[in-house]
């Protein structure tokens, strides 16, 4: 009896605590209208659609197709990831069933990208990338070691959705002055100004709504549209899965991954932080936010920017972990006489997903300190080639120049340093792919007892 | 710019003052205090109430405002600003391990997947960063005694008229850097074996943010052997630890005390060397070099080394000039 009592007592207080999905009631004062959700990221999920169809046609090379995708706004687009296959059927067929007009690259972040030849923007290295891969074979260039799909898409979720979430709707528009919560977002919608704001960061997250109730194992899953995980993915049970709310894009999807291998807690951690927040917004039942409430949301905002980091920098760091077994094997075949162009192809692919990654987290405007010029240098403007040549810079005209560089076995011990780097500098808690044998955790032990310059 | 100057000499100061209240550092509260608490524990065991009055030197504001200590004090801030300037930031632990950890692999060195538990790691990795570490610093020390150049740096430590906690840091920036550069070489050389023996195994035993040995050695009074308060750990412990009473003998200025207790925890290392010396509960010792140092200020302890390495090499020039016109 008493212990019946108190799992009440638990679960009343549990269904207290806030919701377990992103699923919030109107409360602008004075709305007239009928919608009864003042949840809206629909644009976000539009551009989501547009990143994953890019990801597409740059391995097909017709470059009028992926700027369709990248820049252009125009209508009809078709949306060719994620589509409906067996036993996994999807609502929406079209880009223009979730938003018309949206587009990557004027959401992209427009500062400085050091780690590329000639110092480009964000945006313009977008649109560089895409010039290049048409020109490439089907997204593959051997001759410089570039994969512009992963270089592309990559680099793009870093530019557009981490970067806007985290740099604009998490950062300044938090700002008291901005889209406040006593007002609604623009005319005539179901939302304020601050549920609004923080609706798009989650929209770019890309996670499905209800994501706390998912394992981040089935999140994996949803994004590779497994049958067996279909019933997992349409939360309403209406037989199709919504692209608005029940599917997992970029971020989300990296985050969720890497907790599925390592045990970690990217995935909740983030996803907890935006549903707490968007709760503490909805709270305020459509009065303007105290500053008290505004310093809690930006401690949410907070979490959910370091997390966020960290799941890139992991992404990183794995990949230097795949780079550098790329590597041994390249020599391994190498040695016997062997066929290397396939370990050459892996490695190519690898390298452009390690340095889309790390280029990704230069695209926020955050301060990465001595990182950022870390990671230039020892991941460099391309992968270490045959004849120990790397790319150094770009020509007047977009070609690329290389000149002799170190050997591809001193290219490992940089990966080995890139994978030091990250961990010390993003406090990585799954490392995947570990190379350095669990370096950067003694490190850390001897750098908090400093070093020593006394003797007796 | 004298903005930046004023901010930077402001974070360094405060940071140096922050030794006194971390639990990580030698001179931290805790350990200045633990140290006379271990001595009043021992001493009035073996005098009773007398031993209280053993503690005197410790105690006595004329020690620890004495021209020397103060020359200790100023010797410590302003070495602690040059080596922040002097050593670059980006040269790093991570970098030498890194470079370590790479090489043993390259020399076909690897895991050697023995399937030992990770207390085992950790107690074995513990152990041998401990005895390197304590090995090293003999070495370094024993190396700055028997070399006329090194030495010439090394007498400003031994230019301590009267001991105190801080005497630690009464060094040349010299030797600091050499210090510095020890504690990177022999870090790197046992992490980097460790890791590739171990991978993701290898982790300090740490109590309060220092090596179990370390915390051992500074709770129980590393801060007396800087101190007036000689404290021997009697003639058996002594074959094995150095104690108080055994540093102190390495700082007296007496003849037959030269070139006696280099090491810093373990007494094996002078043993091995011939260098092993007891200590003694009623020793009086005179310390100092008996040289022009011992009456210098901060300003005479930077310099000072260099003028009389100098004259070194002007001797050694002229003696050799001399041995070849006798030759000839
Ligand atoms: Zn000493
Ligand atoms: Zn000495």
């Amino acid at each position: 009896m008493k212990k019946s009592l108190l799992a009440m007592l638990i679960a009343a207080g549990a269904m207290q605590a806030g919701a377990t999905s992103y699923e919030f009631d109107v409360t602008l004062k004075g709305y007239q209208g009928d919608a009864t959700s003042s949840v809206s990221y629909s644009g976000q999920i539009a551009r989501h659609a547009l990143h994953n169809s890019l990801k597409k046609v740059v391995s097909q090379g017709d470059e009028a197709v992926m700027l369709q995708y990248l820049s252009g706004t125009e209508d009809g687009r078709k949306l060719l990831d994620p589509a409906s296959k067996d036993g996994f059927a999807i609502k929406q067929s079209s880009i223009d069933e979730l938003s018309k007009g949206k587009n990557l690259v004027s959401s992209a972040y427009d500062g400085v990208i050091t780690g590329w030849p000639g110092n480009p923007t964000g945006q313009e290295l977008l649109e560089q990338l895409v010039a290049q891969a048409a020109q490439s074979n089907q997204g593959y260039d051997p001759v410089n070691g570039y994969d512009y799909i992963q270089l592309v898409s990559k680099f793009a979720m870093g530019a557009v959705f981490y970067n806007k979430a985290v740099n604009h709707y998490l950062e300044e528009k938090l700002e008291a002055d901005q889209h406040p919560n006593n007002e609604a977002y623009k005319a005539g919608v179901p939302y304020t100004g601050k549920e609004h704001v923080w609706d798009e960061a989650f929209g770019y997250f890309g996670a499905p709504a209800h994501g706390l109730e998912l394992t981040p194992e089935e999140v994996v899953q949803i994004t590779k549209q497994n049958p067996e995980y279909f019933a997992k993915a349409d939360a309403n049970g209406d037989g199709v899965v919504d692209l608005k709310s029940e599917m997992a894009y970029a971020h989300a999807y990296y985050a969720a991954s890497i907790d599925a291998s390592a045990g970690t807690n990217y995935f909740h951690t983030i996803m907890q932080a935006f549903v707490d927040g968007r709760q503490l917004i909805s709270d305020a039942k459509g009065e303007r936010l105290t500053d008290a409430q505004r310093s809690e949301l930006k401690a949410y905002a907070a979490t959910i920017a370091t997390a966020w980091q960290q799941v890139i920098a992991e992404a990183a760091f794995k990949y230097a972990g795949s780079v550098y077994s790329d590597l041994e094997k390249i020599a391994a075949v190498e040695e016997a006489h062997g066929d290397v162009s396939k370990s050459f192809r892996n490695y190519v692919k690898h390298w452009g997903e390690l340095k889309g990654f790390a280029l990704a987290l230069e695209a926020a405007g955050r301060d990465l300190g001595n990182a950022q010029a870390g990671l230039d240098r020892l991941i460099g403007f391309s992968p270490v080639l045959f004849g120990d040549m790397q790319v150094v810079a770009q020509d007047g005209q977009g070609g690329f120049v290389q000149a002799s560089s170190g050997s591809m076995q001193e290219y490992k011990l940089n990966m080995i340093k890139v994978q030091n780097l990250l961990a010390q500098s993003f406090d990585l808690k799954a490392k995947l792919k570990d190379k350095t044998g669990g370096m950067s955790d003694v490190l850390k032990q001897i750098d908090a007892a400093g070093q020593s310059a006394e003797n007796d | 710019m004298l903005e930046t100057f004023v901010v930077w000499l402001a974070d360094e100061l405060a940071a140096a003052s922050s030794s006194l209240v971390d639990s990580s550092k030698r001179v931290s509260l805790w350990y200045l205090l633990s140290a006379v608490l271990f001595a009043w524990l021992v001493l009035s065991l073996r005098y009773g109430a007398l031993g209280w009055a053993r503690l005197k030197p410790y105690l006595s504001w004329r020690v620890w405002w004495h021209r020397s200590a103060r020359t200790d004090y100023q010797l410590w801030l302003a070495n602690r600003l040059l080596l922040g300037v002097l050593i670059p930031k980006t040269f790093t632990q991570a970098v030498w391990v890194s470079w370590l950890y790479f090489y043993w692999q390259q020399q076909g060195f690897g895991d050697l997947q023995l399937g030992w538990s990770d207390a085992t790691v950790v107690v074995l990795f513990s152990l041998c960063y401990f005895l390197v570490d304590d090995f090293s610093r003999f070495l370094v020390h024993w190396a700055m005694h028997k070399t006329p150049w090194l030495w010439a740096f090394h007498q400003v430590h031994h230019g301590a008229k009267v001991l105190t906690p801080f005497t630690v840091f009464r060094t040349h920036p010299i030797e600091g850097l050499l210090f510095f550069l020890r504690s990177m070489a022999s870090q790197s050389l046992v992490i980097s074996i460790f890791l590739v023996a171990f991978p993701n195994q290898v982790s300090l035993w740490q109590v309060f943010g220092v090596l179990i040995t370390t915390f051992v050695f500074n709770v129980l009074g590393a801060n007396l052997r800087h101190s007036g308060v000689a404290l021997s750990y009697g003639s058996k412990l002594e074959k094995w630890l150095i104690s108080p009473a055994q540093h102190q003998v390495h700082h007296s200025v007496a003849r037959q005390h030269y070139d006696r207790n280099f090491g810093v925890t373990l007494a094996l290392w002078d043993r091995l060397f011939g260098s092993w010396h007891p200590g003694n509960d009623d020793q009086t010792l005179r310390y100092g070099t008996g040289q022009a140092i011992d009456e210098m200020g901060m300003l005479g302890q930077w310099l000072e080394p260099f003028r009389s390495l100098f004259q070194t090499l002007q001797r050694r020039t002229k003696q050799r000039l001399k041995l070849r016109l006798r030759g000839k």
